[in-house]
């Protein structure tokens, strides 16, 4: 059993939709639907500053589903549709899901959509398709500020992996998709305490965001 | 996510299915109401019938139900397990009834038919408690879904005595009907109080910008938890829910009770009553979606 998981490097991402275009691209996701979304959290003023520009700060947050270690939406689940995979994601049987959306209520972040040609609840499936067979998740391999990092938690979130500086690999498709860089070795310094996650009411959201200090994190 | 209007009227006819029960349990019990036992167990079936035909206009593939349901921490799962549950005890109240040489199901069948007419309303309210939805997640709810319970039921219950001639039931009736009614308006009161004060519970994230969502303004929890009481839904709360759908019920079953208006009028009387406390409780959970869909627990963004 695993732990997948993804953590957003904030003070990397610039907003520029990639993710959230990139997994509506590979997993037809709906007109209207988003399996991730970018949101930008901001302008505030900065403390202790003149209260307008440029002593302001903001980020960009991509809210997708986080994967949770105790998931709401599986408890409400009457058919258990809804379940935690052997990977520690969350999937969907579609053969299963009777369409009473209690999971998209029960979901604190609103990630949860009803395929309206399928009548099934949709979200995030962290690319199953592609991470069963060593590929990175879409919104991770198409990030354009090489902000997201995949990887699996048991082995320690410093080890996750995005895909390489395009420096460095040929132009093969197996060497571009598969040469990795380590979010240890990549991103700028960070502490424990630069990791957040979103609002957590007992469901324990897995994914994480990194905000060094400098920028408050919103909640 | 919109109001869900299947789940609304699922809620409503369980509390209507579980409040005609109810009534004729506590009638049985003192020993009333024994012309109109048929028409009460009829009448609670249609209801729950009812009801369960709107749910499935909810569900988008009910029949994957075969596909696995019974995952027991679900609250649909409980909900349907006792709507089971409460449809055997009518049916079993029937049998006893019929089988009895009096023609009146036995007190423990009386007994009964309160226990599962109580469960039922609780459970359906149980299944919405999700910390996602902090105006849900409060037992304010289940609570709601009980006391509406005698309030239908009371006024249900003063048209099946009317329409059976079983005059003994007429007091008894429009007693629960006007007990029923004053606590439903104290709990939807308070219930309204209780969410005004529930800002506190969402994460704000004050300014923030959804450009899947470009056109829907920004929300701070506040004005979301505000708008019951003072703020744009003031006008159906207190109208619809409260003078409408508690006042005017309570008024016209408090005269039935205390003799005020006679037993031969009481028909007319119990419709427009059961008419305003329907009008009433339909717009109280039409609001309770309002709050709850138009609010996330972090991003107080309008769900589509």
């Amino acid at each position: 059993m695993s732990n997948l998981a993804i953590i957003t490097d904030l003070n990397r991402c610039t907003g520029c939709l990639a993710c959230t275009v990139a997994c509506k691209a590979i997993n037809g996701v709906d007109v209207g639907n988003f399996w991730i979304k970018t949101l930008r959290v901001g302008p505030h003023p900065t403390e202790g500053g003149s209260g307008t520009f440029p002593d302001v700060e903001m980020y960009f947050l991509p809210v997708q589903c986080q994967h949770c270690e105790n998931p709401e939406c599986v408890k409400v689940c009457p058919t258990e549709a809804s379940h935690v995979a052997e990977d520690g994601t969350i999937q969907i049987d579609k053969d299963k899901c009777i369409g009473c959306q209690f999971c998209a209520l029960a979901c604190p972040y609103g990630v949860r959509y009803l395929n309206q040609t399928e009548r099934v609840v949709e979200k995030c499936t962290l690319c199953e398709q592609r991470t069963v067979q060593g590929e990175l998740p879409q919104c991770v391999a198409q990030c354009g500020a090489r902000a997201r990092f995949f990887g699996d938690l048991d082995n320690g979130v410093e080890n996750f992996e995005a895909p390489a500086h395009p420096d460095s690999p040929g132009c093969g498709y197996d060497e571009m998709t598969q040469t990795r860089v380590k979010l240890k070795d990549y991103v700028e310094a960070f502490t424990e305490n630069d990791i957040h996650h979103l609002t957590n009411k007992g469901n324990n959201p897995k994914l994480m965001y990194l905000l060094r200090e400098g920028r408050k994190w919103r909640e | 996510m919109e109001i869900q209007w299947p789940l609304i009227l699922f809620t409503f006819f369980n509390c209507l299915a579980g409040g005609i029960f109810l009534v004729q349990g506590i009638l049985t019990l003192a020993g009333k109401g024994k012309q109109m036992q048929l028409a009460s167990c009829v009448s609670a079936i249609v209801a729950l019938a009812v009801g369960g035909l709107a749910v499935f206009f909810h569900l988008q593939h009910p029949l994957r139900m075969l596909n696995g349901f019974g995952h027991l921490s679900s609250g649909i799962t409980i909900e349907l397990i006792f709507v089971i549950v409460f449809a055997i005890a009518v049916v079993l109240y029937f049998l006893m009834m019929r089988r009895s040489e009096e023609g009146v199901a036995p007190k423990w069948c009386a007994v009964v038919a309160i226990v599962v007419s109580l469960v039922l309303p609780f459970v359906t309210g149980e299944s919405y408690l999700m910390a996602a939805i902090p105006v849900w997640n409060t037992m304010l709810l289940p609570i709601y879904y009980v006391v509406a319970t005698f309030m239908l039921g009371g006024f249900a219950a003063m048209i099946i005595a009317a329409v059976t001639k079983c005059e003994d039931a007429v007091k008894l009736a429009s007693t629960v009907a006007f007990i029923g009614t004053v606590v439903t308006a104290i709990v939807t009161i308070v219930y309204a109080v209780a969410i005004s004060g529930m800002g506190s519970e969402y994460t704000e994230m004050e300014y923030y910008f959804d450009p899947t969502l470009p056109d829907v303004a920004m929300r701070q929890a506040e004005a979301v938890t505000a708008a019951i009481m003072t703020g744009e839904h003031a006008m159906a709360f207190w109208l619809g829910a409260v003078v409408i759908g508690c006042a005017v019920p309570a008024v016209l079953s408090g005269l039935v009770m205390v003799g005020k208006i006679s037993a031969d009028k009481a028909l007319v009387v119990a419709i427009v009553a059961i008419v305003c406390a329907i009008i009433g409780t339909i717009v109280w959970r039409v609001l309770l979606y309002e709050v709850a869909v138009n609010a996330l627990i972090q991003f107080q963004w309008a769900m589509e």
